[in-house]
């Protein structure tokens, strides 16, 4: 990596594309060493806001800067940013040396960085096939190293483990882990969110084009959730009233806001048997559901 | 300078490339060996022979018809780029969206050169050669074939440069291939056979090309049937000024849309 550590801030941004507010009012920071993962759902404007980032759109009013500059006003753009937006953005009959060799010149850097990226990313193999039949993991690897040639200490991936196999996504989590480690800034959209949750170590969670929570996701988790098994489930959510319960399958409930010994109490209390009753950690997944869902939208 | 080799280096990575160097050597040896072979008098209509001026100003004039082809490859090649979404990964690297097509206009400035030189070339040799073989002495000076010639072949570089520019203002490939080829080859005869309309011909792509070789061919045509007054093409140096103008127009105004758009 080169040079010191940038920090991605985005400051009361807003994106309209005529009747529709794609972006509104959105702000939060992203910090370098971490992986940030930027969550919501289909349609939530996570991509308009990393097109932002990186001057491809322009906002209608608010601004975004990597280490302070907007993108545009940048020196060498692609030595501080690698940025990934479409899995397959290269010219069918070029060569994956022949695409990374076109923005090799367009950045500066010599030859070798090509190879040394083809080898990073195991395409040397393939280095000089054309991309027109390359799989879907390939041409992962290859935006990849197009993104990496730079040695961008800022790497903005747009659902990077869209198409992947469980073994690409694990690589890739491997992957994005060592960069972050290495001191970059790492900003990664999903909205595949349990492949995000071994990886991300920040969340910036948006719907409908507006912040809903930000922050390091163990804070954002929130109490755990319990879940209780009990033969007299029915009585058991009339007991819980007032409490959000779901029914995982007849005989299994999750009881979310309250503890083990809470509801231990409340069961006792009301005669429930209960045969089982564990603490549960809340998963990515229904901290997104939570903080996307409309209820948690209009407190 | 970065941004100039990087875009050689694009255009000389694919197979269009050769594609292109071929069809200039196919068009400007081949059509032309294949006309003089035939010899214009016997066209359909009958033509000029080539011991006459107007007979090889005619060849060379059909020439400039294909035109259309540089500028197919000038728009297939920039929107290529949106078509394979490699424009946001160019604007990502060179922010400067300006710069970028600058750098575009410059190096598809040398391909046009190359397929311009080579056309020409080649056809010199044909027109040469079939005349030698036949024993034909043609009906202009050496030397003034040769310019026109070379009038043709800049020709070609200023079409490319028109195409490139149509493709990065419409940015869908068929829609700017449409324009470009459906225009050239076709909507430009189509139009003159409207009365009224015929009169602009000097001043469209088409008529200040011909302006160049002076190839009054269909401008005569246009005069017959307009009857009143004749169409007059311009004058050669007015033929590439305008054409020049319609290049730079074209790239302009891809330059100050680029600019603003949204690349998404
Ligand atoms: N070019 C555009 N023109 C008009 N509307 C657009 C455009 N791009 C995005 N939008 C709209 O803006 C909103 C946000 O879209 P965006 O692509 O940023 O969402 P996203 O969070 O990336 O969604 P996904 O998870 O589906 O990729 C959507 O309602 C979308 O329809
Ligand atoms: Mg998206």
């Amino acid at each position: 990596m080169n040079g010191r550590p940038l920090t991605i801030e985005v400051s009361r941004l807003s994106k309209r594309y005529g009747p529709v507010a794609a972006v509104r009012d959105l702000s939060f920071t992203v910090e370098p060493g971490v992986v940030t993962g930027f969550l919501g759902p289909n349609g939530a404007g996570k991509t308009t806001t990393m097109r932002m980032l990186t001057g491809l759109v322009s906002p209608t009013s608010g601004t975004a800067t990597i280490g302070g500059r907007p993108y545009r006003r940048l020196r060498q753009p692609s030595r501080a940013v690698g940025a990934v937006f479409d899995a397959s953005a290269f010219h069918p009959g070029h060569t994956a040396r022949d695409h990374l060799r076109v923005y090799a010149a367009m950045g500066g850097y010599p030859d070798g960085r090509v190879t040394e990226l083809l080898e990073l990313l195991d395409l040397a193999g393939a280095a000089d096939r054309r991309t027109h039949g390359f799989s879907t993991g390939m041409r992962q690897r290859l935006t990849l190293a197009t993104a990496l040639l730079g040695d961008p200490r800022v790497l903005l991936l747009d659902e990077p483990s869209n198409g992947l196999d469980p073994e690409g996504v694990r690589w890739l989590r491997g992957f994005l882990r060592r960069l972050a480690d290495e001191g970059r800034t790492v900003l990664i959209s999903s909205h595949v969110l349990h492949e995000m949750q071994q990886l991300v170590d920040d969340v910036v969670v948006i719907r409908r084009g507006e912040l809903v929570a930000a922050g390091p996701w163990s804070q954002l988790a929130g109490p755990p959730a319990v879940l209780v098994r009990s033969p007299d489930a029915d009585r058991l959510i009339t007991a819980l009233h007032g409490h959000r319960v779901e029914t995982v399958e007849p005989g299994r409930l999750r009881v979310h806001g309250l503890d083990a010994p809470a509801v231990a109490g409340l069961a006792a209390r009301h005669q429930v048997r209960v045969h089982e009753l564990v603490a549960e950690n809340t998963s990515l997944e229904e901290l997104f559901l939570d903080l996307t869902s409309d209820k948690a939208a209009t407190p | 300078m970065n941004l100039l080799r990087a875009e050689f280096r694009r255009l000389l990575a694919t197979r269009m490339w050769r594609g292109l160097l071929l069809a200039a050597a196919l068009l400007g040896g081949g059509l032309m060996g294949a006309m003089a072979l035939v010899g214009p008098q016997n066209f359909s209509p009958p033509m000029p022979g080539l011991d006459t001026g107007t007979g090889v100003r005619s060849l060379l004039g059909f020439l400039g018809y294909t035109a259309f082809v540089p500028a197919a490859v000038g728009a297939l090649a920039v929107t290529s780029e949106y078509r394979h979404r490699t424009a946001a990964v160019t604007f990502l690297f060179a922010p400067r969206r300006g710069q970028v097509l600058a750098a575009k206009l410059a190096a598809f400035g040398g391909a046009g050169l190359a397929y311009g030189v080579i056309l020409a070339g080649t056809a010199a040799g044909a027109l040469f050669g079939v005349a030698a073989i036949r024993g034909i002495s043609l009906g202009l000076p050496t030397g003034t074939v040769l310019g026109l010639l070379a009038r043709v072949g800049l020709a070609m570089v200023v079409f490319l440069l028109i195409g490139v520019g149509v493709g990065a203002l419409l940015r869908n490939q068929v829609a700017a291939l449409s324009v470009v080829i459906g225009y050239l080859y076709l909507g430009e005869p189509l139009l003159m056979m409207i009365p009224g309309v015929n009169r602009l011909y000097p001043v469209l792509p088409g008529g200040a090309t011909a302006a160049l070789t002076d190839f009054t061919y269909l401008a005569d045509a246009i005069s017959q049937e307009v009857g009143s007054t004749a169409v007059h093409l311009l004058p050669p140096a007015g033929g590439a000024l305008l054409l020049t103008a319609y290049a730079l127009t074209a790239a302009l105004l891809a330059t100050i849309l680029t600019l603003r758009r949204d690349i998404t």
